[in-house]
């Protein structure tokens, strides 16, 4: 047998690849079989195909799909559909999170083992964002209970706080932090 | 240029040999993915955009860098030729991607290359801390230190309830991919290593040989990772991929014994011949060094061989690649002439080994 590759060399190595249940074989000469295997072991290698195995969960839809769905699915700081998030396995931007998300937590289910929220580390600085904002809603509840019960000195000193709070929040995203 | 301290033949440190577990697990790495916020994903970004990410990480590396110890070497991926792209890639401190030069890209390299920072890889931010052995926990804290550094001048792109966002869907969460390299020839040879790896990837982590799922490794070098990445924290996601590895390292120990008590001849045979091969052959492929560099590392490792240095075959195992290969000569070479200047090389190297350790014998026949 002739080698696959360079069609000159007889084939002496059969180089057998199994890829998403998809098995390949191929006869290689010595010398094109060290080409195309060297040692390197690529890091960085996606350990699956994952545009194959999102489109065949979300079957790409067709173009004539209605003019509002349309305009839902696409993102609009970066401009990339949800066909195009399909097609290529990734996302354009960090706003696609927000313009997906309702297609999101399908996808990651599949992809994390059932799992779709993250529990790990936090940025320091959405630590305290995050915490103003849990805050900052705490307050509004009690705003409103004490505005439906009539005690509107204590309702003034809520939307004081909340002010505050809201300052707070402003300021720490002007510093960009 | 500031490249070429990182393409010189020497070791990197994470190719050092040290520590338990040191004779199977051969090195550690931990990746953390980010992007920036206001900034589009390597994706969908235009080429200004690419230098304005660029230029706002590497800024602050150089900037703040020495707050941790640390001083890193800029290099920008287009200035540098392809052939000292691919070097840098066979010394695992950039990915193939980043070489492909798709986009404005660089590496920041720190003087040890224990920590390799991507910048506009398929993320804005790649930051890879390699140690040798088994060091995940270490391996972790360098990285997560530089991470925390950065995220106290960068915004980074985060979400509630999904994390820290990534181009691929995969990676969402904590960003992290942790990975070991271990070599497993016994697991291989008694072919446990096919019952293993598909039980693996039922509990979130995958195993791989070079030659994709399954399938017979080149070497018999495996690494193990982590696939999930959302729903976990960082320290479980670690722990998992540490007991996994350990009981792994054990099972490859209790192979290695059962071998070595059936057929103990056939084993040192093979080890021998291997030896032999490397020590004499004047034509070597890639396949038959990464074979035999496995038989002679098993070799020195159940003690059978005492004149060689583990270090070294783990700096063989990156020279011995096309690019290095290349470098050496100083010219480009035909896969015939590779053969031959590999050869060369581990004669050479050998040569010098059994000189140090007083091998008379082996130095005077080479």
């Amino acid at each position: 047998m002739i080698c696959n590759q360079c069609g000159e060399r007889p084939a002496s190595v059969l180089v057998k690849q199994k890829r998403n249940g998809q098995l390949t074989e191929r006869h290689l000469c010595h010398v094109c079989a060290a080409e195309n295997h060297n040692l390197n072991l690529a890091f960085e290698q996606d350990p699956l195909a994952i545009h194959q195995l999102l489109s065949n969960w979300f079957p790409v839809q067709s173009p004539t799909v209605s003019p509002v769905q349309k305009e839902i699915s696409v993102c609009p700081s970066c401009g990339f559909t949800f066909n195009n998030f399909l097609k290529l396995g990734k996302f354009g931007c960090a706003t696609c999170y927000e313009t997906f998300e309702s297609n999101l937590e399908e996808i990651f289910k599949r992809l994390h083992n059932g799992n779709k929220e993250h529990t790990g580390k936090i940025p320091a600085s959405y630590g305290s964002t995050l915490k103003i904002k849990k805050e900052i809603e705490e307050l509004r509840k009690q705003l409103k209970n004490s505005i439906e019960a009539e005690e509107f000195e204590e309702a003034a000193k809520l939307r004081d706080q909340i002010r505050e709070l809201n300052k707070e929040l402003e300021g720490s995203a002007n510093r960009g932090d | 240029m500031a490249i070429d301290r990182f393409l010189e033949p020497k070791a990197s440190s994470w190719m050092a040999n040290e520590g338990e577990n040191t004779d199977i697990a051969m090195s550690t790495r931990i990746r953390l993915a980010r992007n920036l916020s206001e900034f589009k994903f390597p994706y969908a970004f235009t080429e200004d955009e690419a230098l304005k990410v660029d230029k706002a990480i590497s800024s602050v590396l150089l900037d703040k860098g020495k707050d941790l110890d640390q001083e890193f070497t800029h290099i920008d991926i287009h200035e540098v030729s392809s052939l000292h792209r691919e070097l840098l890639v066979e010394k695992h401190l950039i990915s193939p991607h980043l070489a492909s030069g798709v986009h404005s890209g660089s590496v920041m390299l720190s003087k040890n290359e224990e920590l390799s920072i991507m910048i506009n890889e398929e993320d804005h931010l790649r930051i890879q801390s390699l140690q040798a052995g088994f060091h995940l926990q270490e391996a972790y804290k360098i990285a997560n230190q530089l991470d925390s550094l950065l995220e106290e001048n960068l915004q980074y792109a985060f979400h509630e309830k999904f994390g820290y966002l990534t181009s691929c869907p995969t990676n969402t969460g904590t960003g992290m991919r942790a990975s070991v390299m271990l070599h497993l020839p016994a697991l291989t040879m008694s072919q446990q290593i096919t019952r293993i790896i598909p039980a693996i990837s039922r509990l979130g982590m995958v195993v791989r040989g070079i030659y994709g799922e399954g399938s017979e490794a080149l070497g018999n070098v495996y690494q193990i990772s982590n696939q999930l990445t959302l729903g976990k924290s960082e320290y479980e996601i670690l722990q998992d991929l540490q007991n996994m590895t350990e009981q792994i390292i054990e099972q490859e120990r209790r192979a290695r014994e059962a071998i070595l008590s059936n057929s103990p001849l056939k084993l040192e045979d093979r080890i021998y011949r291997s030896l032999g091969v490397l020590t004499y052959s004047r034509l070597l492929t890639t396949e038959e060094a990464a074979k035999c560099l496995s038989d002679v590392r098993l070799g020195i490792d159940l003690k059978l061989i005492e004149k060689i240095d583990m270090s070294i075959l783990n700096e063989l195992m990156v020279f011995m690649q096309p690019a290095f290969l290349q470098h050496y000569s100083d010219r480009p070479l035909s896969p015939n002439e590779r053969d031959i200047a590999r050869a060369k090389l581990f004669r050479e190297r050998l040569k010098e080994e059994y000189k140090i350790n007083g091998d008379k014998e082996g130095e005077d026949s080479i």
